[in-house]
């Protein structure tokens, strides 16, 4: 796949009569950022489940992790922060973190379990079951476990949903600092600052439909509000 | 196996904690031998008679099939299935830990459920009891491997409750046959019948074959 994390050709997805998502083509190379942007329902988290491969496309190729990859193979490159937060709530955080460690064939998983509480800021919940976690704690372990296998494709569905200034600002830092390293990332968000701040790309969507925004209006929040304007009105315009 | 043990883990380490399951089966088979008691004739002898092995089928399947109900049940909350689902592993061996601790738990029921029909029903089963744990083993198998497959595609169905049952009672005739059958051919002569246990076998390997290879698909939306 010559270096690109993700490649899709025609990609659709239709929920009978229904297409949540029109055929689209998008490469996608490690360290880059896609910002996903547009109004609910646009399909956005559609997109990003066909991405982690929990749902099937209707149409189109899609290519995630190495070339020729298995199922399971493809899984395996990807994590995913969605909107649930795929914890067992009778689970502790930590037991949620050694289960997917596990489940992901990560060597010493009750140690990669206790890094990622320490690399997280998890100590004071790592022993309480998840049920009971705030939304915003349960958010900060969900994020961990999507990282507990250091995948090359990260898929972040609102990801500061519920997080307080100070971890959404550490998790920014973290997903700034992995730009034009080794793994590729797709963030969906309805703050525009966020995407300036963390996005190499952008790319709207409109029911179902994308559009690509230029590069060059990730250089301010302004440039990006005008241009995502744009971007659904044309979208909206068109049959 | 990594995955196959992790599940395996997961599911008795969640009932454990909350015997939610396990309560819940264990109080209606016991509530269906009772009533069962309750409708049989006083004069019934029950050593004598061939029916009342089926009986405690009809217990024992019920218990299952609340149980299958539950298998995937707590998975719904916070999406938790789809983290199985996400998993870099052939998802058969979900199934197989999926199943092998709803076989656990269905096990532990039947023998309680078997420790009170025995009382209920005046029967000496202490004298079979390693055959009758092996019969409601192989019946059980082919509970848990059918019923964890219809479960897992019954979960995300509207009227999941009601759902599984019209999945799962059908396909699990040619188990409750066997096992009956099984049970009344052991009350009678005290050794395993082997024609009906043959049948058990190759239907807990039919369904534990077709759901290990089905279940990848099973896990897609």
């Amino acid at each position: 796949m010559s270096g690109a994390v993700v490649r899709a050709t025609g990609l659709a997805k239709r929920f009978g009569p229904l297409a949540a998502l029109q055929p689209l083509d998008l490469t996608l190379a490690a360290g880059e950022t896609l910002a996903l942007l547009g109004p609910n329902g646009a399909g956005k988290s559609t997109l990003l489940r066909l991405l982690a491969g929990l749902a099937r496309p209707s149409a189109g190729v899609l290519e995630v992790g190495p070339d020729g990859a298995t199922r399971p193979a493809r899984r395996a490159a990807v994590g995913l922060v969605a909107h649930a937060t795929f914890l067992s709530p009778q689970l502790t955080a930590r037991e949620n973190l050694t289960l997917a460690a596990r489940l992901y064939d990560v060597a010493k998983p009750a140690a990669r379990a206790a890094t990622l509480i320490e690399a997280h800021e998890l100590a004071p919940v790592a022993d309480r079951a998840a049920g009971e976690l705030s939304r915003g704690w349960a958010q900060r372990v969900a994020i961990a476990r999507a990282l507990v296998h250091e995948p090359r494709l990260l898929l972040l569905d609102e990801p500061f949903t519920g997080l307080d200034p100070r971890a959404a600002e550490k998790l920014a830092e973290r997903l700034a600092t992995q730009r034009g390293g080794a793994r590729a990332a797709v963030l969906v968000t309805h703050e525009l600052a966020r995407a300036v701040q963390l996005a190499t790309r952008a790319l709207v969507l409109v029911r179902g439909q994308a559009l690509a925004v230029a590069a060059s209006a990730l250089a301010s929040t302004p440039a990006l509000e005008s241009a995502y304007r744009d971007a659904v009105a044309a979208l909206e315009a068109a049959p | 196996m990594n995955a196959f043990l992790a599940v395996l883990w997961k599911d008795l380490a969640i009932e454990w904690r909350s015997r939610d399951r396990f309560a819940a089966m264990l109080v209606f088979s016991l509530l269906v031998v009772l009533v069962l008691y309750f409708a049989a004739p006083p004069s019934l002898d029950a050593a004598q008679n061939g029916y009342v092995p089926g009986l405690l089928w009809v217990a024992y399947v019920f218990a299952g099939v609340l149980g299958m109900n539950r298998a995937f049940a707590a998975e719904l909350e916070n999406d938790a299935l789809s983290a199985l689902a996400l998993a870099p592993v052939d998802r058969g061996f979900l199934f197989l830990g999926k199943a092998t601790a709803s076989f656990l738990i269905l096990g532990v029921v039947q023998a309680l459920t078997a420790v009170f029909f025995a009382l209920a029903f005046t029967l000496d089963l202490w004298a079979v009891a390693p055959q009758l744990a092996a019969i409601a083993g192989l019946g059980g198998l082919g509970i848990a491997c059918a019923g964890t497959l219809l479960s897992a595609i019954s979960v995300r169905t509207r009227y999941r409750e009601v759902m599984l049952p019209l999945l799962l009672l059908p396909l699990l005739v040619p188990v409750l046959l066997a096992a009956v059958r099984a049970t009344t051919q052991l009350l009678e002569t005290g050794s395993l019948p082997w024609p009906p246990i043959q049948m058990l076998i190759v239907a807990d390997a039919v369904y534990a074959i077709v759901s290990f290879l089905c279940f990848e698909f099973v896990l897609d939306e």
